[in-house]
């Protein structure tokens, strides 16, 4: 019977599992590793929040700013992690060893940037023609356009600096990229993006 | 010819990105609802942005370990499995101790910066929303990972900037949800 040689196999492989799982697998480890870091990322999550909080009359004067706060930052991050990961994986195949004009190293930070400059046009232009088309305010696409580029291109800047520097440093003394770089990125992203979408906001009021 | 271009970062990193900023601006926009509100409890701006990340974080490192498990080849089945079970489980415990931690934090930033709430309807409302929102991601991280995983896409390049962002549109949802039951707005 099919279904019987199913259920044998399918009990197989769990108690193989179970066999090898271990210590990778207990609940107990996993909540000691990732507690820490979570708790940390929580922090920089508050950090982020009480600079939102600042931002009442600039939220109040540019209708629209709060709909494209939530996708700068969502950008911001994934571009930079993923950028992390990858000088991690460029330094653990020795493509990079050290600062210097290296095509590598190179091509992932503009690649990163040029990311950033592209989706922050389109996050302006769709931010502004979802919020019209649900007949709410906006401030206008030239506007929303102009702050998510300011934002996402300087906050691009100055995190692709701090990832080749912790990437490159933490490799340096002996750690491993991965384990440090993208938890960091990760909480000092949201931090510096909301600080940078707070100064466009107010650059883009003074204009 | 080096590893990396720029042409294949950003042509690996465009279609992701752009499905997530269009969700990403969904998740503005429920925030752009209640906006009125919102800026007059700025006790709350300061919760939303690290309470919506506990849901993506813990979603994404659940999607992280379902799929190095489906590469060591550990785990295929969803019910009964020990890998499945345990990762669901520590993450609960991960998100549901960062909700209490981010309720704490939030409250006492409240005192110092005289824009107190009361401690009960800072707990209520970060552990209410914080269990809406870590049962729906993980629910979708589990789905994601599994679907991924049967039609031959590596998880690892989808799962994890998918489940950040619906964690952000779950969360601003959850918050919304918990205030209306609490009667905050």
């Amino acid at each position: 019977m099919p279904q019987d040689t199913d259920d044998e196999d399918e009990d197989y492989e769990l108690g193989i599992v179970e066999e090898y799982m271990g210590e990778y697998g207990s609940i107990s480890s996993i909540v000691r590793e990732a507690l820490p870091f979570e708790l940390m990322a929580t922090i920089g999550g508050v950090a982020s929040g009480v600079i939102l909080s600042g931002m009442t009359s600039e939220l109040a004067l540019i209708p629209g700013l709060i709909v494209i706060t939530p996708a700068v930052l969502g950008m911001r991050g994934n571009i930079s992690c993923t950028l992390g990961s990858r000088l991690g994986s460029a330094i653990h195949m020795g493509l990079i060893t050290k600062i210097d004009r290296n095509p590598e190293l190179l091509n992932n930070v503009s690649g990163s940037l040029l990311l950033s400059l592209i989706m922050s046009f389109i996050l302006g232009i769709i931010g502004h023609l979802i919020t019209i088309g649900l007949g709410l305010q906006s401030a206008g696409m030239y506007t929303l356009t102009l702050i998510a580029v300011l934002a996402g291109v300087s906050s691009g800047i100055i995190l692709s600096v701090v990832a080749v520097l912790l990437a490159l440093g933490m490799f340096r003394f002996g750690f491993d990229p991965d384990n440090v770089v993208t938890p960091a990125i990760a909480t000092i992203g949201d931090i510096v993006s909301m600080f940078m979408l707070f100064m466009s906001a107010k650059v883009v009021l003074l204009i | 010819m080096s590893y990396y271009t720029v042409k294949g970062i950003v042509g690996r990193g465009f279609p992701i990105l752009f499905v997530t900023s269009v969700i990403g601006i969904f998740s503005g926009q429920i925030l752009n609802f209640e906006i009125e509100r919102l800026v007059s409890m700025p006790l709350i701006l300061v919760l939303i942005p690290a309470l919506i990340k506990i849901g993506g974080d813990t979603g994404s490192m659940l999607g992280a370990r379902l799929s190095s498990s489906f590469h060591m080849g550990l785990g295929t089945h969803i019910r009964k499995n020990p890998v499945v079970r345990n990762s669901v489980l520590a993450a609960l415990i991960v998100g549901l101790s960062a909700c209490i931690f981010v309720g704490l934090v939030v409250w006492v930033l409240g005192e110092v910066m005289g824009i107190g709430m009361p401690f009960t309807t800072l707990m209520t409302l970060s552990l209410g929303a914080g269990s809406f929102e870590l049962l729906a991601v993980f629910s979708a991280t589990i789905t994601i990972a599994f679907a991924s995983h049967r039609f031959g896409v590596d998880p690892d390049d989808t799962v994890i900037p998918l489940i950040a962002t619906l964690g952000d549109l779950i969360g601003v949802s959850g918050i919304f949800i918990t205030m209306h039951i609490l009667n905050l707005i």
